[in-house]
């Protein structure tokens, strides 16, 4: 496997940084390398966020990711998106929360720009805003292929209480369906 | 080959379960950021094993909390950032003075003043040689990567009770917080190796806790168990009580350094990569040599000598073996997070002036393409 680069951006306390975690995670458990950073602002919440993830067979020494290399992106807060996007590779895909993130005609001519509304889904399709960073995190492995599914759902599930299994099981689930039916869709 | 074990964590997390492998089981603080995660773990893992974390109501009272645990014989812990050093700074001076055992892990952020609390800097490394006023040897290890948290913390703990005083572990924002996986010694390995402290076992009426040979640290016995002495931050006698008497204060003093000195090979430690055929060389420590190794790979990829020598410990400094690649190579890159504090000392240890060096202190880490670039221009 070449090394995949991700970015998962938001604002503090919206809790991005779980599933670069969960990626990092489910890849050191396949025997890879994987390394997650996070950057934010002394703002607790409402500054813009950034995690980087790297996922490689071979050792990973500078732990961010480098601009003009990320994949894939995802993003739930325009001040973050706004910030952030031009570490995209050019015709990378950036998933985005349309609700809330506003991208120019000329970045959808640059970038592969997926509209999904994580939020919503997770707010009232799964029925609790917290499962987004799950949401997300399908959404992610369903766009890049990363990783091994049932890998990643059992590394995710053995970071969140047995009584939220199900929950985050649907969460997935969810992610997945709108991720394939966007990508059907192109 | 020792036993190790496989583990996904941070750098910060690292430090404390190194900490806690070591023998630590006190932990006094107060939390700052980048450095919080260390007290966060640290405060759930030390009760676990009979130890206590208390998080106090400053940094002062955090450090004067750690040094009083150590005074007691016990292993102890603070960890902060560079603003809490600043304030830490005379009981730092009290511990080098009475000499008391204590690891300091300081995970560095932009400064001077508040800086850039959430963000990558390597600031506080003139300020880890000399955080008090006075005169002492400094003696400073800085992790250059996630598994080197967890060793040079455990390593800290043996060095603080080798040498009887406060030693500073510096990680940054990067390695503080960054997630992946480290291959570290097992924590049976890691008790293995644990020397702890010189204690004095006969009659209590010879104890003489600072009447030691030049170039030994004080033999402190734990408080409470029949020896009587006395701890205090003026110039002291064999018992620690107060003196002016003009030859004893001039023997503590030169002890304080010659007990660090003369020992340097006990402390030193570096790290050399693809130097052996190398043209250019760089020199960088901490989270910069993760750019550093990278920009390396690339170089060399495209057939450019270049290679990496990364001290470990950075106070005392290798001097020697910097002064012999100065001798060896014509040219020569300083990379650090600030604005050339360690350049000092390899200017100075090289006997040379014309050092390239790259610097950043606006919070942002080297990428490798940063390097790759001033290379070649050299």
């Amino acid at each position: 496997m070449s090394r995949i680069v991700m970015r998962f951006t938001g604002v503090g306390g919206q809790g991005v940084l779980l599933a670069g975690e969960i990626f990092a995670a489910a890849k050191i458990k396949d025997g890879g390398f994987g390394v997650k950073t996070a950057t934010y602002t002394s703002q607790v919440r409402g500054g813009p966020t950034v995690v980087d993830i790297q996922l490689d067979d071979k050792e990973i020494f500078y732990p961010y990711a480098i601009d003009g290399q990320i994949d894939f992106m995802l993003s739930v807060a325009d001040v973050s998106y706004q910030q952030f996007k031009n570490g995209v590779r050019e015709g990378g895909t950036i998933v985005i929360e349309p609700n809330l993130v506003h991208p120019t005609d000329e970045d959808r001519k640059k970038w592969n720009i997926v509209e999904i509304p994580i939020i919503t889904i997770a707010k009232e399709e799964v029925g609790n805003v917290i499962t987004q960073s799950v949401v997300a995190l399908a959404i992610a492995n369903t766009y890049t292929n990363a990783l091994d599914e049932e890998l990643l759902v059992s590394t995710m599930l053995s970071k969140v209480p047995p009584r939220f299994h199900e929950l985050n099981k649907k969460a997935y689930e969810l992610g997945k369906k709108y991720a394939t039916e966007a990508m059907a869709n192109v | 080959m020792s036993a190790t074990r496989e583990v996904i964590s941070s750098g910060n997390e690292l430090a404390a379960l190194a900490a806690v492998d070591a023998g630590c089981r006190f932990f006094g603080g107060y939390p700052i950021t980048p450095s919080s995660e260390v007290m966060h773990e640290i405060s759930d893992l030390l009760p676990k094993v009979g130890g206590a974390a208390i998080q106090m109501e400053d940094e002062i009272a955090g450090v004067a909390a750690a040094i009083g645990a150590g005074m007691a014989g016990v292993r102890t812990l603070t960890a902060t950032s560079g603003p809490g050093i600043s304030l830490k700074a005379e009981n730092l001076g009290l511990a080098q003075m009475a000499e008391v055992p204590l690891v300091v892990v300081n995970v560095m952020r932009g400064g001077p003043s508040t800086g850039l609390p959430t963000r990558v800097a390597q600031g506080d490394v003139a300020q880890a040689k000399n955080p008090s006023h006075g005169d002492y040897k400094s003696i400073t290890v800085c992790a250059g990567n996630l598994a080197e948290c967890y060793t040079e913390t455990v390593r800290a703990f043996n060095l603080a009770d080798r040498f009887m005083q406060p030693v500073f572990v510096l990680l940054d924002e990067t390695i503080g917080h960054m997630h992946a996986k480290a291959v570290i010694p097992t924590a049976e390995e890691v008790k293995k190796g644990i020397v702890p402290r010189k204690t004095f076992d006969g009659p209590a009426e010879e104890y003489r806790p600072y009447d030691v040979p030049q170039d030994q640290p004080a033999v402190l016995n734990p408080m409470f168990q029949g020896y009587r002495y006395h701890f205090t931050g003026l110039h002291h006698d064999a018992m620690g009580f107060p003196t002016e008497e003009i030859e004893t204060c001039r023997k503590l003093i030169d002890r304080l350094f010659r007990k660090v000195e003369e020992h340097k090979d006990e402390i030193e430690s570096n790290e050399e990569y693809m130097l052996d055929d190398a043209e250019i060389l760089i020199i960088g420590y901490g989270s910069a040599s993760l750019a550093i190794k990278e920009a390396v790979d690339v170089l060399r990829a495209e057939g450019v000598k270049v290679g990496m020598f990364r001290p470990i410990t950075l106070w005392p400094s290798p001097q020697e073996r910097l002064y012999e690649l100065g001798q060896k190579f014509d040219k020569i890159l300083s990379v650090e997070l600030n604005q050339g504090q360690y350049l000092e000392e390899i200017q100075r240890s090289m006997g040379r002036l014309d050092i390239a060096k790259l610097t950043k202190t606006n919070g942002r880490p080297f990428s490798p393409s940063d390097i790759i670039e001033k290379v070649k221009e050299l």
